[in-house]
């Protein structure tokens, strides 16, 4: 697959090219390319001077970064204690049968990530999905599949 | 200097210095198995956690890692209290769930009355106890070509990407420095293969035998500023030549003398 | 324009008040947490729309804000009107253009939006007067949901900075310590250090540099005070935080935000680049030498970097994994500096204190947990919401004269509070005052604040076995009894709930959870089994029903349950075949549904979506 990576050099131009900024760098990096491409994860380690191990290991550590494309539309299941108990579980159940795919898991068509996140901080709205950056409160089991319709605003 | 007790015995230490530095200058021994002197400690098996005390605590006791407390005046130590043997017995339980496979584990399981784990056993168990003595080393020799991968029970110790890495110079340090030895090499035909990386071994000039790969002399040789042909001769062979040296330096001083 | 001196802050300030003056009514549109996910932003919209489409005498845009977190959570999408406080709840698009014809055009109440009690269906127009809001105190939440966040001359016009300037023209660094150390404050963040000790100590220590660091990783499940604090009132985390630097000499410092909140990271970069341009922040701070560098630092999503050892690792671009604490990081912390590390909620109290003084701030709470404490009130209760109470207010207060009681009147099982961390007390502990101490002591703690009710459709044991799920997925990895024994404990509460325990078990969960406990590394290792413990210690027969009897009370452990249709109550609508993802119900439209037992889930779809409460689970 091929990436853009020239939008790499205007990343690296934020912060200081210091190893105190490699969370921040990924973490555009993973805005930028909904992943993190290999190629990208060697030329951070070259330009923040950094050895690749530790790239690495900062990358396989946070809940931020994925080494695998995500999807277009990233659904984050909150599965926080409130959300938990007001009933996610279905929730996360039915947008699993529906998409096909397991929380963790995208789409083969790369229209959809599921995941489950574990607080989003919008707990007296539980049960909480959000879509990207748009949250959605009190879903329901019979209202959730509704939020994969594509949205006529971003 | 300071003043504490351990198991009873009053012994002196220097400040600053880790109990388990003083309970092995006592020869106490206390497991430890993520610890080597040559890197900072880790804290991570908890095996060597004592119980302290101080006489002002009213009789309250805290349980610390000796490899990690500094050394107290007044301070009352003890390394094998039934508390201490209690918690040191479950972690090492724990690990023998972990790596059920694992001769040393099993061994020093066995001290502590752990002859068979008493949970579940992991499926599919390496003998790897994420002690990171491994990767600490690796960085501590500069080279950090290694490190932990992911986080909690599915983590590893892995090559980053899971390919050759690129920073490794086939040392064997990590190898060495295993306590359980899962990390594998091969040494064959001048070859060393370990993390799937391929390198190239240095045959001594005199003997002929291989003891160190290129890339580490050529390492060697950039950090600690040693010509690069000082490693064309193996270890073996210059103690040999220098103690060559030597006796015909000491046979000269004698007739010098007579 | 640069503050140079207070005289010039105050000059600025009347004339903010000025400004905000003129505008006759304010309309106030919630955007906090909770009613953004309930569609706020969409109500905010229709009102700038219709402010444009119709001319309303003596009302421009600039009076309409979008706010922090109100409260209410639980009514909203909330609408308030100023001075008045005219409070409108669950408020939709279509009724934007109403509100403003007949509320602020002439000054009348829509009925039909107005708070409504649930018991007495009075109709009550002013929040104050509700009892959600009148029972609290809001120190740290002070600004939020009154104004404009986005725009810092609403923050000098509520008092903002002031405690700042007057602090660096007036105090010395050891006065601003000891007023502090006066007040009481413990750090809010749950462990609860007293503050003025912790800047004592690093405004003492000898090694430079020193740091100051807000930790903002709120990654307690059902807490979000911290996030209602960054998104709505960030000024006065930026106020505390500089405050603190200069009292312990102190010249750069961070801000923790946790990956999960990027508004948060939006409305704090905003406010430093504000509070820079007014020279309140940066170089040279209101004229005086004392400079304070502050930036954000994102983290990248894990829970143990709510840990302060393991969060300034974080900031240096590493792994968040903890050191063990025997040399405190008040001496060795960022960079192995000192540093102090203290939570939002306790940067938002700070210029609240320097500016009223720290003998107000002790006198409110009790003698040693002083203040006030935000929570955020979710889960069973019927009035979910932000709320600030003074330390020592009960449980019972703030669950049924703050919370209303139990939602749809079902009876009250427990209160879980302090997070993962945490515990449950019963009904028999409602009476207990919240604090940093009386809540440990009864088996649970009281933590950052989030306070999660429980009503009998819970059960105790699915609730232990989700905490130690979350938390053996947040482990770091590093030390043995957290990696390991935290995996082995869940795997036995898996096997409770799944009714293939034994009474051993039990013990054994116990000795391993004390093990645990005291040789944990860090915090989350060491609280890990709380939720375990907490809840056998007060509900010990729940988990022997699932033990010996292998029933599940509440109705939730799915291999312990079976759900069967009441054939006389159902009507054959098929909602329950189209929810259920297994395809175990069987039945055409107008017949009774059937569900087949061997290939049902347990999970409830059918339930949920069933308007004839035909469907039971047994």
């Amino acid at each position: 697959m091929n990436h853009d990576l020239s939008k790499l050099s205007e990343i690296y131009d934020r912060y200081p090219r210091t190893p105190q900024s490699l969370i921040a760098v990924l973490q555009d990096i993973q805005k930028e390319f909904h992943f993190l491409p290999c190629e990208a994860l060697k030329q951070t380690a070259e330009e923040l001077s950094v050895p690749l191990s530790k790239v690495f290991s900062v990358s396989t550590f946070y809940n931020a970064f994925s080494l695998v494309p995500k999807g277009e539309r990233i659904v984050r299941i909150c599965v926080g204690t409130t959300c938990h108990i007001r009933g996610a579980k279905q929730i996360q159940e039915q947008l699993e049968d529906h998409l096909k795919i397991k929380a963790g898991e995208t789409t083969e068509d790369l229209k959809f990530t599921l995941e489950v996140v574990a607080c989003v901080g919008a707990c007296a709205m539980a049960p909480v999905v959000a879509v990207n950056e748009r949250y959605h409160g009190s879903v329901s089991v019979a209202s959730c599949k509704k939020l994969l319709k594509p949205s006529k605003k971003t | 200097m300071v003043s504490l007790t351990i198991n009873g015995k009053v012994v002196t230490a220097r400040e600053g210095e880790m109990l388990l530095t003083v309970t092995r200058r006592e020869n106490i021994d206390i497991p430890a198995l993520c610890h080597h002197d040559a890197v900072e400690p880790f804290g991570g098996c908890r095996l060597c956690t004592v119980e302290i005390t101080k006489a002002e605590w009213d009789g309250w006791t805290n349980y610390v890692t000796a490899c990690l407390y500094p050394v107290e005046d007044g301070l009352i130590v003890q390394t094998h209290s039934s508390k201490v043997n209690e918690l040191r017995r479950t972690n090492l339980d724990l690990l023998s769930a972990r790596c059920p496979n694992s001769p040393e584990i099993r061994q020093l399981a066995s001290e502590y009355g752990v002859t068979q784990t008493s949970f579940e056993e992991v499926p599919d168990a390496d003998n790897c106890i994420l002690c990171g003595l491994c990767t600490r080393v690796c960085e501590q020799l500069g080279f950090k070509a290694i490190s932990t991968v992911g986080r909690g029970h599915s983590k590893q110790v892995a090559a980053p990407l899971k390919e050759a890495p690129p920073d490794c110079v086939g040392c064997l340090s990590c190898a060495q420095v295993c306590p359980t030895n899962v990390i594998e090499y091969t040494d064959t035909d001048g070859m060393r293969t370990i993390w799937n990386k391929p390198f190239d071994l240095i045959a001594c000039s005199e003997c002929g035998k291989h003891t160190i790969t290129a890339a580490f002399a050529d390492a060697l040789s950039t950090l600690r500023e040693i010509p690069r042909d000082y490693f064309d001769v193996c270890d073996e062979c210059r103690r040999k030549e220098l103690s060559l040296k030597m006796g015909s330096i000491v046979a000269w001083s004698q007739e010098e003398a007579s | 324009m640069r503050i140079e001196n207070p005289q010039q802050l105050e000059k600025l300030r009347e004339s903010c008040q000025t400004q905000l003056g003129k505008q006759t009514r304010k309309l106030l549109v919630c955007c906090g947490p909770g009613c953004l996910a309930n569609g706020s932003q969409a109500v905010s919209d229709a009102f700038k729309a219709a402010i444009e489409k119709n001319k309303i005498k003596d009302f421009t845009v600039e009076a309409l804000k979008e706010t922090g977190c109100h409260g209410f959570c639980e009514q909203g999408p909330l609408v308030v009107v100023e001075p008045a406080g005219t409070f409108y709840t669950k408020v939709r698009p279509k009724d934007a253009e109403k509100i403003l014809e007949k509320t602020i055009g002439q000054g009348e109440l829509i009925e039909e939006l107005l708070f409504q009690d649930h018991s007495s269906r009075q109709r009550i127009p002013c929040y104050r007067d509700i009892p959600f809001y009148s029972k609290q105190q809001r120190i740290a939440l002070r600004n939020i949901g009154q104004i404009n966040q986005c725009d810092i001359a609403e923050y000098i016009a509520a008092g903002g900075y002031t405690a700042l300037v007057k602090a660096l023209a007036e105090m010395t660094p050891q006065q601003v310590i000891d007023e502090m150390s006066t007040s009481g404050l413990r750090g809010r963040g749950g462990a609860g250090f007293p503050a003025g000790r912790k800047w004592s100590t690093c405004a003492n220590a000898d090694d430079l540099p020193h740091y100051v660091i807000c930790n903002g990783d709120e990654g307690d499940p059902g807490a979000f005070m911290d996030r209602a604090i960054m998104e709505g009132d960030p000024h006065s985390v930026i106020e505390g935080m500089t405050i603190a630097a200069y009292a312990v000499n102190a010249h750069e410092g961070y801000v923790y935000v946790r990956e999960e909140y990027p508004l948060a990271v939006v409305n704090l970069q905003r406010a430093i680049e504000q509070a820079q341009e007014h020279g309140l922040l940066g170089e040279a701070i209101a004229g005086t030498d004392f400079s304070f560098e502050l930036n954000i630092s994102r983290g990248g999503g894990a829970f143990v970097c709510g840990e302060s050892s393991a969060l300034m690792k974080s900031v240096a671009g590493e792994v968040g994994e903890p050191r063990a604490k025997y040399v405190r990081s008040v001496l060795k912390g960022l960079f192995d500096k000192p540093t102090v590390l203290n939570n939002v909620e306790s940067y938002a109290c700070v210029p609240a204190i320097l500016y009223k003084g720290g003998k107000w701030f002790s006198a409110i709470g009790t003698k040693k947990s002083t203040g006030t404490k935000a929570f955020s009130l979710v889960g069973k209760v019927r009035n979910t919401g932000l709320i600030e109470v003074p330390m020592g207010t009960t449980l019972r207060e703030i669950i049924y004269d703050i919370g209303g009681g139990i939602q749809n009147d079902r009876p009250f099982k427990a209160v879980q509070t302090g997070g993962p961390s945490g515990g449950c007390l019963p009904e028999s502990k409602l009476d207990l005052p919240v604090d940093f101490d009386t809540l440990t002591e009864a088996g649970s703690m009281m933590g950052s604040g989030g306070m999660i009710v429980l009503d009998d459709q819970t059960c105790v044991v699915d609730l232990a076995k989700y905490f130690l799920s979350f938390l053996v997925d947040e482990s770091c990895g590093k030390c043995v009894p957290c990696r390991e024994g935290l995996h082995q404990l869940y795997g036995m509460a898996v096997a409770i709930s799944e009714g293939r325990a034994t009474e051993d078990d039990l013990d054994k969960m116990e000795r391993l959870s004390d093990t645990i406990v005291i040789s944990s590394l860090c915090g989350l290792g060491k609280s890990g089994p709380n939720p375990f413990l907490s809840t056998i210690q007060y509900f010990r027969d729940e988990y022997l029903a699932h033990i010996k009897d292998k029933k599940c009370p509440a109705g939730i452990c799915r291999e312990l349950i079976r759900y069967e249709v009441i054939a006389d109550k159902c009507d054959g609508c098929m909602a329950c075949i189209a929810a259920c993802t297994p395809d175990a119900i069987s039945g055409q439209k107008k017949e009774v549904h059937v569900i087949d037992q061997e290939l049902c889930t347990k999970c409830g779809a059918c339930k949920a979506v069933c308007k004839r409460d035909a469907i039971l689970v047994l």
